[in-house]
């Protein structure tokens, strides 16, 4: 399939249009919250709690003997919980650190996970084909009533953010202030890392548990290298989370054996690269080159000063002189003697060089600055 | 300076972790004072301030303010917390930061409006940061960034300012522009409590003074207690200072 | 009886539970217990990278291809980290994600000339460990991950004794440790690289989630056991192989995944000594906090007595009014200081004892001073009874 036929085939296939809008809401809904999981220094517990979740899929397999992904879903939910609070519990009664605990949950209800996924693959006359997607993801196995799921989930969380914007607001910016103005801040709190957990469970389906940290992270990442507002930061994080999505679907669709989780993760890590190099503000590049450019200003000040102090001596300021006498000066190169010239600072003349009124004048404020600078 | 307590704090000891921080401290400010509280590393001088605040439960004692429980008189009362207590990081204007102040008034989901707004902008003009009102905060130098928490605290428009350290690691024009907005403020009949770290500035910016180590050492108008015998009491050795007239 | 296969398994499993104990305890030290869960992941790339070279799970190159990802997997959380755009724990969970997504693309894309299987790689396939045989001039001389994690033990075996003591300070003392000549980076990256190599080695036998979840849980229930780092490593071993042959026969009983029932093992005996232990445990925790509440009320108490010499403030009933108890917590603490001998009562009001003078006139001096730890054997001193 090539992308003109992909293209064609979003607006008449059903099944590739629910997968489709799947990825896009899932991406939108993950880049919102994951904006609030960086903003808390929790990166981490996403991929904790999407780990976590595992044994609770299972379980509610075992317990129901369905495979309604709603159930599961829900099962996912109370042992991603579960796993949050412990984690907690871990951090707050024990001299364990963050880290540790982390890693202790996440790869020890991984583990059991494992244990019960394997246990009822052996089981006789069950019908447990494709619990292992959540391992990995497979957005191909979306139906339209996920999709409305995934719908319902991102309509209350667009809500509760629309509603409790300012109390999130302010949580994450200052929690004991937000304290001291008689907001309950465990209830934000709570608020918070519930649809944090609410959307990594919703998203295991489709990237699956060992990518999920990824879904949650990078359009956050991404986003907040262009702006330097949060309702911009989110807003972004989802714009990006939905184009990764919408992307990764697109492309795996289009090329044989790739499944989408790692695929949408790939795009969304490319929003991510693009963002740190090219970001006006923040951005690798932009840094570099503001960099150099302040090193070269800091030589052609150089240089000009160094003229200045020699014409300050004569009663004509564009006495020429020997460019020769330069050489003493170990700031001064051909390139920098050029761009003076360039920007009508100094004039040369044969061998020699003269400052022009302009270039007096520019030295003279450089002069007073740096003096009052240095009181 | 009138005769009514603006806060009161009875028997409160805090313990963290089950190692006392605060013990047994009764205390009484008078509205309209400009207070230091000082005292040596760990000697509690930000759990008085946060135990008073609520952001941290005393294991016994009660405080009050002017007569009543915080949580009811919350209102009189704002907060400006150590700079270093936050992520500077955090993608937001100074504007914004500043308009939080009025999110206790607010309430739970109710936006600020125009109105809120315009008593940022009157704040941020008071601490003199006015032309930086849309500079993201990490953009701003310490002394500006505290600037930004005062005028936070001034939007609350609160009878009682309790500040935490707010001359730590900001330039001199900044520490006097602070002082002279603390000073008008006791002006206008407030009340400023302030987490003190120079004792020689004491003197000469306060007017009443709270030794604090563990135990409350004393407290009452600068001129009549801060002296060598109380400083000595709290830091523990025989300490010095030439109080500048 | 035991098979010979059986018995390889778990010889194996327990190899890599130690090989995994040594260096998860240091990371556990030194707060980085989540790397080494990014480096399990991120090797998948080099793996693949590795495959495609040698054609072979177990060979040398291979396993060091791999372990290069995982370093380049630190070096890059550390770029990014350094860069300032993003946190560190934002940075580790950007990165592993991306390179595990290239691992499996790059699988994918070659699915026809590469035999891997991710899930194999995640959970690895222990059951199958005995078949791949290494076979020296024709004699058989056991499995081929036998050798891969004995080698990859042996050598962390000997850079451990090698390097103990500058480990020892480094982990505890950074500062010092620069201090007296050893680079903190070269100890660094030389623990990174341990735990990338033994990460890839026991990976095709163990998954690349159980060796995070053997190297972590059993230094973390260690932690929770002792603080000497010898005991430490001690313990993290113990319970490392304890898990790995417990949780062999638990798969053999279930007829389940033997590393999901290791990491079972692992979990279980992590919550027994996280409720259990004797100092550490949240029961205990629990009941100290409970008990020490009631003695810093006491101490409060008792101080209270000794600031105030006016009788309103030494009613009995002054207790709740003042000091803001509950009914309940004031009768308790009542209690223990008469029982301790260190109030008396005259008509309700309640004065100190002189043993109850001398107790508080230490205890201030002791927290003023900040040594606070003295109270402690205070305490033992001055209590008949605990709280």
């Amino acid at each position: 399939m090539d992308i003109a036929e992909y293209i064609r085939l979003v607006f008449s296939d059903y099944t590739l249009r629910t997968i489709t809008l799947g990825t896009a809401i899932l991406g939108a809904v993950t880049g919102m919250l994951g904006s609030f999981a960086v903003l808390r220094k929790q990166s981490l517990l996403g991929d904790a709690i999407s780990h976590a979740a595992l044994p609770g899929i299972a379980i509610a397999f075992l317990i129901t003997g369905a495979k309604d992904s709603n159930i599961l879903l829900l099962g996912a939910l109370v042992s991603g919980l579960i796993g949050t609070f412990w984690i907690r519990g871990i951090i707050s009664k024990t001299h364990l650190k963050s880290d540790t605990a982390l890693g202790l949950i996440l790869s020890l209800f991984f583990g059991f996970g494992m244990l019960l996924l394997t246990f009822i693959q052996k089981q006789p006359n069950a019908n447990q084909a494709g619990l292992d997607k959540y391992l990995f993801g497979q957005a191909a196995t979306l139906v339209e009533s996920d999709v409305w799921m995934m719908t319902i989930v991102t309509g209350a969380c667009l809500l509760v953010l629309l509603l409790f914007w300012k109390e999130f607001k302010i949580l994450l910016f200052d929690a004991d202030y937000t304290k001291t103005l008689g907001f309950n801040t465990k209830f934000i709190d709570i608020l918070i890392t519930t649809f944090i957990v609410l959307a990594i469970v919703l998203g295991l389906q489709t990237v699956g548990v060992v990518l999920m940290s990824a879904m949650l992270l990078a359009p956050a990442a991404a986003a907040r290298q262009w702006t330097n507002s949060l309702g911009m930061m989110v807003f972004l994080a989802a714009i990006f989370g939905a184009l990764s999505g919408v992307f990764g679907t697109a492309i795996s669709a289009t090329q044989n054996n790739l499944s989408t989780g790692p695929v949408i993760v790939i795009i969304a890590g490319i929003f991510v690269l693009f963002s740190f190099i090219f970001s006006p503000s923040r951005g690798l590049l932009f840094k570099q080159i503001r960099f150099i450019k302040n090193r070269r200003d800091l030589q052609l000040h150089k240089t000009l000063a160094f003229m200045f102090r020699i014409a300050e001596t004569h009663e004509n300021i564009s006495h020429p002189h020997a460019i020769i006498i330069l050489n003493n000066f170990q700031g001064f190169t051909k390139g920098t003697l050029q761009q003076l010239v360039r920007k009508n600072y100094v004039k040369l003349d044969g061998n020699m060089w003269s400052l022009t009124e302009e270039g007096f004048k520019t030295a003279t404020n450089l002069y007073n600055q740096q003096n009052s600078n240095d009181e | 300076m009138s005769n009514n307590i603006a806060v009161k704090v009875d028997d409160l000891t805090v313990a963290y972790n089950y190692k006392p921080v605060l013990w047994d401290i009764d205390l009484e400010i008078p509205e309209g004072v400009l207070m230091a509280i000082v005292g040596p590393n760990g000697a509690g001088k930000s759990t008085l301030i946060k135990s008073i605040l609520g952001i941290l439960k005393p294991i016994a004692g009660s405080v009050e303010i002017f007569g009543m429980s915080y949580a009811k008189q919350r209102h009189l009362v704002a907060y400006v917390p150590q700079k270093g207590s936050v992520d500077w990081d955090f993608p937001t204007t100074a504007l914004d930061v500043v308009m939080m102040g009025t999110y206790g008034s607010l309430g739970w989901i109710k936006r600020p409006g125009q109105k809120e707004k315009k008593e940022a902008l009157e704040a941020l003009e008071k601490v003199g940061m006015l032309a930086f009102k849309n500079r993201q905060i990490s953009q701003l130098s310490g002394g500006q960034q505290q600037r930004i928490f005062l005028a936070r605290a001034l939007v609350q428009n609160a009878s009682i300012y309790f500040m935490d350290e707010p001359f730590q690691g900001v330039d001199a024009t900044t520490e006097i522009a602070i002082i002279n907005i603390l000073k008008e403020l006791r002006k206008a009949g407030k009340t400023v409590i302030v987490v003190h770290h120079d004792l020689q500035t004491v003197p000469e910016y306060f007017d009443w003074v709270t030794f604090l180590n563990v135990k409350k050492i004393a407290t009452g108008p600068v001129k009549d207690i801060f002296n060598d015998d109380n400083l000595t009491k709290t830091y523990g050795i025989n300490y010095k200072v030439s109080i500048q007239e | 009886m035991m098979s010979n296969a059986q018995f390889e398994i778990q010889l194996i499993a327990s190899l890599v539970a130690i090989a995994c104990a040594i260096p998860g305890t240091f990371l556990v030290l030194r707060k980085m217990a989540m790397i080494s869960d990014a480096i399990s992941h991120s090797i998948l790339p080099g793996i693949v990278i590795g495959f495609f070279i040698t054609q072979d799970l177990n060979s040398p190159l291979l396993i060091l291809l791999a372990a290069l990802t995982g370093i380049l997997t630190v070096v890059l959380v550390e770029y990014i980290q350094k860069t300032g755009l993003v946190k560190e724990d934002t940075a580790i969970g950007l990165v592993f994600p991306i390179l595990f997504s290239i691992g499996v693309i790059l699988i994918a894309k070659n699915a026809n000339d590469v035999h891997l299987d991710v899930d194999a790689v995640l959970l690895g396939e222990l059951a199958f460990a005995p078949f791949d045989r290494l076979i020296i001039s024709g004699v058989d001389v056991g499995p081929k991950s036998l050798w891969v994690i004995g080698s990859i033990l042996i050598v962390t075996i000997g850079l451990l004794i090698a390097f103990f003591k500058e480990l020892k300070i480094s982990t505890f003392d950074a500062g010092l440790a620069a201090s007296l000549g050893f680079s903190p980076a070269i100890i660094h990256y030389g623990l990174m690289t341990i735990s990338s190599i033994t990460t890839v080695g026991a990976f095709d036998a163990v998954g690349a989630i159980l060796v995070v979840a053997l190297m972590i849980a059993p230094a973390a229930t260690a932690y929770l056991l002792t603080n000497d780092l010898k005991r430490m490593l001690l313990y993290a071993i113990g319970f490392g192989v304890f898990s790995a042959i417990s949780g062999y026969w638990l798969a053999h009983g279930l007829d389940a995944s033997i590393a999901g029932s290791i990491t079972t093992m692992l979990g279980l005996v992590f919550l027994l000594v996280y409720l259990f232990a004797p100092n550490k445990g949240v029961i205990a925790v629990l009941y100290r906090e409970k008990q020490q509440r009631t003695e810093v009320s006491l101490l409060t108490f008792l101080l209270h007595l000794k600031n105030h010499s006016e009788e309103s403030e030494r009613h009995v009933n002054h207790l709740n009014e003042h000091i803001n108890w509950q009914k309940v917590r004031s009768k308790t603490v009542l209690d223990l200081a008469l029982k301790n001998n260190m109030i008396q009562f005259d008509k309700n009001i309640v004065s100190l004892t002189e043993k109850g003078q001398l107790f508080t006139t230490q205890a201030i001096d002791y927290i003023i001073t900040n040594e606070d730890g003295k109270i402690e054997h205070m305490k033992d001193d001055f209590f008949l009874f605990r709280g």
